[in-house]
């Protein structure tokens, strides 16, 4: 890939831009408030770009098209469950953190139950988002592995030292500053890479007939209903149902409980403030994502019309041509052209037989570009199983390189330079804020709360920076395994974070809406729901979007029956802390 | 026990519109993109 001076001279100036913004935003009290909380002094249209960085990390931007490319549109309905969550969660959970002051959501649940669930509830939002902020940092190390052929080790040691360097010093003030900026200049460049795709199309062919071409390959599915000829598809992914229901437990527990977000909205100068800020990300979420997925479509759309890549992963592909395999690797990509040139051809046609209002043949080239699709796929599914074979570890999935492929291939000067600068700054911004919860709770509720050692406010500053540190340093080592994850890094992320979150969501609501459970049930409930996801995981039993709500209803389920079975007379039944309903 | 504030609903008076809001517009956009999915396929 050619990385001009001009790419290099947009990538450092765009870091040093936001490294330097940081730095000037982030002087605050030198004290717990100030660096986890930021004073409590933000406005809402902060907290709500602080919130969206938050959640949309590199991974977003690198494989979100992906996804698209390869599958279709279907994940955005992973996000249809989120607006409504986010009203619930103004409903019942911000009252409760404004007005208790807490620094981490599981304070709280001390203040209802005890200790042990308390600790129990912050170990599992530790262990979950330590190892998905690990292979978070990954994202930015394949982008430069894959296209400047560097070492995937020293990347990542690099992109994770600068991130440390600039967590650690920084509060939760310049996380949020620097989110502000982040997402403005990603959300910016990701419609230049659009309307670059669109640009580059041959001549006759406009966007609209680029959506025909994506969606008469099955590429624009984005409402899909999950029901197949023997029934409803319980292990089915992405579909409305599981999108709704799933994606509704799923953003219940990760804005309401996980304190990667919840310490973004604690942020916020008042309770009103904090609401604001997670009604309008509900409102937005969606349509964002959209246009994310449909940046996949139209490069796709724009590859049936020039030469697609048999397979996207650069650093592989040069691997498997110099393998014992060259042969066989050669013969499928032979192949997978003459394939794609029988596509561009019907995609033509199709073009101009749109513009000419054909709708015979417009039927009949549809059948035959959905056959041509079919062979392409056949043929890519070879190649990646000559990749599986060829080159130890790999899962043969190129989902993760479309993107990034498409840029270095197509995009000019400078605009490469940028693209690989939002990855970056994607990265930072997640995991700048899920290094600060991670401090936060290391910090909150195990050194100061386990601590009987009494401690200035200083000294307590100077410990949250060295957890951030800490922290820091896991989240690089554990980025070191992630390499070869089977299937997306998102769906990685995602389904790691369906282990753990139903159970931490269930506790919550049994603390809310369950007021006669107390401590030992909840504790030791959490404990056989947690067993429970992990078997229904194990075998395979469900997609993992529906383990969001398994878990949390196998807490309220099993807490509920431990209260009146073993713990009717041990446990406290009234809750220390009324909770306003 | 800290004393409790009245809560204040940001934009409207009442919860029960943000409800309507986001069940509507989530209604607005399922259609939205199934007319879509439709138009192109």
């Amino acid at each position: 890939m050619n990385f001009s001076r001009l790419d290099w001279t947009v990538l450092v100036f765009t870091l040093l831009l936001i490294i330097v913004y940081g730095v000037y935003r982030s002087r605050t009290s030198k004290n717990l408030e100030g660096y986890l909380l930021s004073d409590r002094q933000l406005p809402w249209w902060l907290v709500l770009l602080s919130i969206m960085g938050t959640q949309a990390s590199a991974i977003t931007f690198l494989t979100v098209p992906g996804q698209a490319y390869s599958e279709g549109m279907r994940f955005v309905q992973y996000y249809f469950g989120l607006p409504l969550a986010m009203v619930v969660i103004c409903i019942i959970f911000v009252p409760v953190f404004h007005r208790l002051k807490v620094f981490t959501a599981y304070e709280y649940l001390e203040q209802r139950f005890d200790v042990k669930t308390r600790l129990l509830t912050s170990f599992l939002f530790l262990l979950s988002r330590g190892l998905s902020t690990g292979i978070s940092i990954i994202a930015p190390s394949l982008v430069l592995h894959s296209m400047l052929g560097w070492d995937m080790t020293f990347t990542t040691l690099f992109m994770g030292g600068l991130l440390i360097i600039y967590t650690v010093s920084g509060g939760a003030k310049a996380v949020a500053y620097t989110q502000q900026l982040q997402i403005i200049i990603i959300y910016a460049a990701m419609f230049i890479a659009a309307w670059w795709a669109i640009k580059m199309l041959p001549a006759g062919i406009g966007i609209t007939e680029a959506l025909h071409v994506g969606g008469k390959s099955g590429k624009l599915n984005v409402i899909t209903s999950g029901v197949t000829e023997h029934g409803f598809d319980w292990k089915d992914r992405y579909n409305i149902w599981s999108g709704v229901i799933g994606g509704f437990f799923l953003a219940l527990s990760y804005f309401g409980t996980d304190q990667s977000q919840v310490g973004r909205y604690l942020t916020a100068r008042s309770e009103q403030e904090s609401k604001l800020g997670l009604l309008m990300n509900g409102l937005a979420k969606v349509p964002l994502q959209f246009g994310i997925l449909l940046i996949g479509v139209l490069i796709f759309a724009f590859y049936q019309f020039t030469k697609e890549p048999a397979y996207f992963n650069l650093a592989q592909e040069r691997t498997l041509r110099q393998s014992v395999n060259a042969g066989e690797f050669a013969a499928a990509e032979k192949k997978y052209l003459q394939v794609q040139d029988e596509k561009r051809k019907t995609a033509m046609a199709l073009g101009n037989a749109l513009k000419q209002d054909d709708a015979t043949k417009v039927n009949q080239l549809r059948t035959q570009l959905q056959q041509e699709q079919q062979q392409a796929t056949q043929v890519r599914d070879s190649i990646k199983n000559i990749v599986k074979k060829t080159i130890p570890g790999s899962d043969g999935n190129d989902t993760n390189y479309i993107f990034l492929r498409f840029v270095g291939d197509f995009l000019p000067n400078g605009l490469v330079g940028l693209i690989i600068a939002i990855i970056f700054l994607a990265s930072w911004s997640s995991i700048a804020a899920a290094l600060h919860a991670l401090a936060s709770c290391t910090m909150i509720d195990f050194h100061k709360r386990l601590s009987k050692t009494p401690t200035t406010p200083l000294r307590e500053y100077r410990w949250s920076q060295a957890y951030a540190l800490i922290w820091g340093i896991f989240c690089v080592v554990v980025a070191q395994f992630s390499y070869n994850l089977g299937n997306s890094l998102v769906e990685a992320v995602n389904i790691l974070g369906s282990w753990f979150y139903g159970t931490i969501l269930g506790v919550f609501l049994v603390a809310i809406f369950m007021k006669r459970v107390g401590g030992n049930a909840v504790f030791f409930g959490a404990i056989l729901a947690e067993a429970v996801v992990i078997s229904v995981y194990s075998l395979d039993l469900l997609s993992f979007l529906w383990l969001n709500l398994v878990g949390a209803a196998a807490v309220l389920l099993f807490s509920g029956l431990l209260q009146v079975t073993f713990f009717s007379k041990s446990s406290k039944v009234e809750p220390r802390v009324a909770i306003k309903k | 026990m800290p004393p409790v504030e009245k809560e204040r609903i940001p934009v409207f008076k009442k919860w029960r519109y943000w409800y309507w809001l986001v069940i509507g517009f989530l209604l607005f956009l399922i259609v939205l993109f199934y007319l879509f999915t439709k138009h192109f396929a």
